[in-house]
């Protein structure tokens, strides 16, 4: 115990530097979120890659579970394709020249697998192991597989980016309702990590429990699904709704996402801003 | 006692030349002289690291409060407090001694007091402009604006350090 003491005593100065330091730059890190998501995509090219390793040994043991699923989705779609064709009779030329088509829309898709995530702060962050080495860039969206909104990316590494996911309170997007297309503001309030607000929604929107609301935005295509109405009401002034929604995905528990880039973004901001 | 008074002076002079006359002229984005530091530069180099470090954490405290930088001055600082000594014996190859009551700085070459001072600056811009900007996507640029305004900064800083060092600690 005295030796311990000893030592502190002999290194006191340092650790009281470490202290300040810590907390000097922790301070700044969360300052604004410009410092915040590029200290997280700087740590994230350490700290990724050993997250990296610890999902690739869970990947690994989580092979067969996904392979089922996997199987079990490919034969659904074999099933629903097979229905189509016999539906409408289809032909495999039209089928092909329908998916030659299918590419030259504006939208493209990236897998990627999140390597670590925080669900527990009004700042929340994802990073994902895929960064702009393989296409990815700021402000495109991020689906799950089953086309639930995740958020968007804001900041890439060569290997990693770091996705703003919609339990952040900075995160903003529009959100339509899927019946009539009314259209307002998807935002998170920070109190519950299964719930979001939708705000500015029209006076003659009708809103009912239990409907679906879609992403409208121009990162992602249409049909990508944020929730369902959990609960509504008019906002203090009486002038729009205010609607509380169940968010589609669990956020906490995600694990592959789909990143999406819609190559007219820039085209479309760039006539956006000529409106500024 | 006359001494103190001056250092109390010094950190009031420098801080207010630094927040009010320095950071309001622009004359280039790839200078920008800074000579808070001295604060910590010229304290005698006897004293123990942890006043050093307390006073850095103040003068630290008081630029970010006024210029907005949330912990950036602070953390740009603090490592020059507990660096002094070694920077010191970089330039000069001196060891300070504890025991030491006779002002070290005083008895440098003018030389060797330059050579502390653009070393320490160098240090301290170096790891500014690192966490300003967060990024290497234009190393020559970053490396452009550590270099040109460590050497606005330690131009800027000779005249006062020669006084307060000359007139003085020299007394």
């Amino acid at each position: 115990m005295q030796r311990l003491l000893a030592f502190i005593k002999q290194i006191y100065v340092v650790l009281i530097f470490v202290l300040i330091e810590g907390v000097a730059l922790w301070c700044y890190a969360t300052s604004t979120p410009y410092t915040e998501a590029k200290i997280l995509s700087r740590t994230s090219a350490v700290g990724g890659a050993v997250s990296g390793m610890v999902t690739d040994v869970k990947h690994f043991f989580s092979l067969s579970d996904k392979n089922r699923d996997l199987t079990a989705r490919v034969a659904h779609l074999e099933e629903m394709l097979a229905s189509r064709i016999a539906d409408e009779g289809i032909d495999i030329d039209s089928l092909s020249s329908m998916m030659n088509a299918r590419t030259e829309l504006a939208y493209r898709y990236y897998p990627a697998r999140v390597v670590s995530l925080t669900s527990s702060k009004l700042r929340n962050y994802l990073v994902i192991d895929r960064g702009a080495d393989d296409g990815i860039a700021a402000n495109m969206g991020v689906i799950t597989p089953d086309r639930a909104l995740v958020g968007y990316v804001v900041s890439c590494s060569p290997r990693y980016s770091v996705v703003m996911p919609v339990l952040n309170e900075k995160f903003r997007i529009g959100g339509s309702l899927a019946e009539n297309n009314y259209t307002g503001s998807v935002r998170w309030s920070g109190t519950s990590t299964h719930h979001v607000d939708l705000i500015d929604l029209s006076t003659y929107a009708d809103p009912r429990l239990g409907m679906a609301v879609e992403v409208r935005s121009e990162r992602l295509p249409e049909g990508i699904l944020i929730g369902h109405i959990d609960d509504f009401e008019f906002n203090a002034t009486q002038t729009a709704y205010r609607a509380r929604l169940h968010l589609a995905v669990d956020i906490s528990r995600l694990d592959n996402v789909i990143v999406v880039e819609n190559s007219h973004y820039g085209e479309i901001e760039g006539l956006m801003e000529t409106m500024d | 006692m006359y001494k103190y008074i001056s250092y109390v002076w010094l950190m009031v002079a420098v801080l207010v030349a630094q927040i009010f006359l320095l950071d309001n002229i622009s004359i280039h984005l790839w200078l920008r002289p800074m000579i808070f530091p001295l604060v910590i530069l010229l304290l005698p180099m006897e004293w123990r690291a942890l006043w050093v470090m307390l006073i850095a954490l103040l003068t630290g405290l008081l630029m970010d409060i006024s210029l907005g930088g949330a912990g950036l001055y602070v953390a740009s600082l603090l490592p020059l407090a507990l660096l002094r000594s070694t920077l010191m014996y970089l330039a000069t190859n001196r060891v300070v001694e504890a025991s030491d009551q006779t002002s070290l700085l005083s008895r440098l070459s003018l030389r060797q007091l330059m050579t502390y001072l653009a070393l320490a600056l160098l240090l301290h811009h170096a790891l500014f402009f690192l966490l300003e900007t967060l990024s290497l996507a234009h190393p020559l640029r970053l490396v452009a604006t550590i270099l040109f305004s460590t050497l606005l900064s330690t131009v800027v800083a000779w005249p006062i350090v020669r006084i307060f060092v000359g007139k003085v600690l020299g007394r």
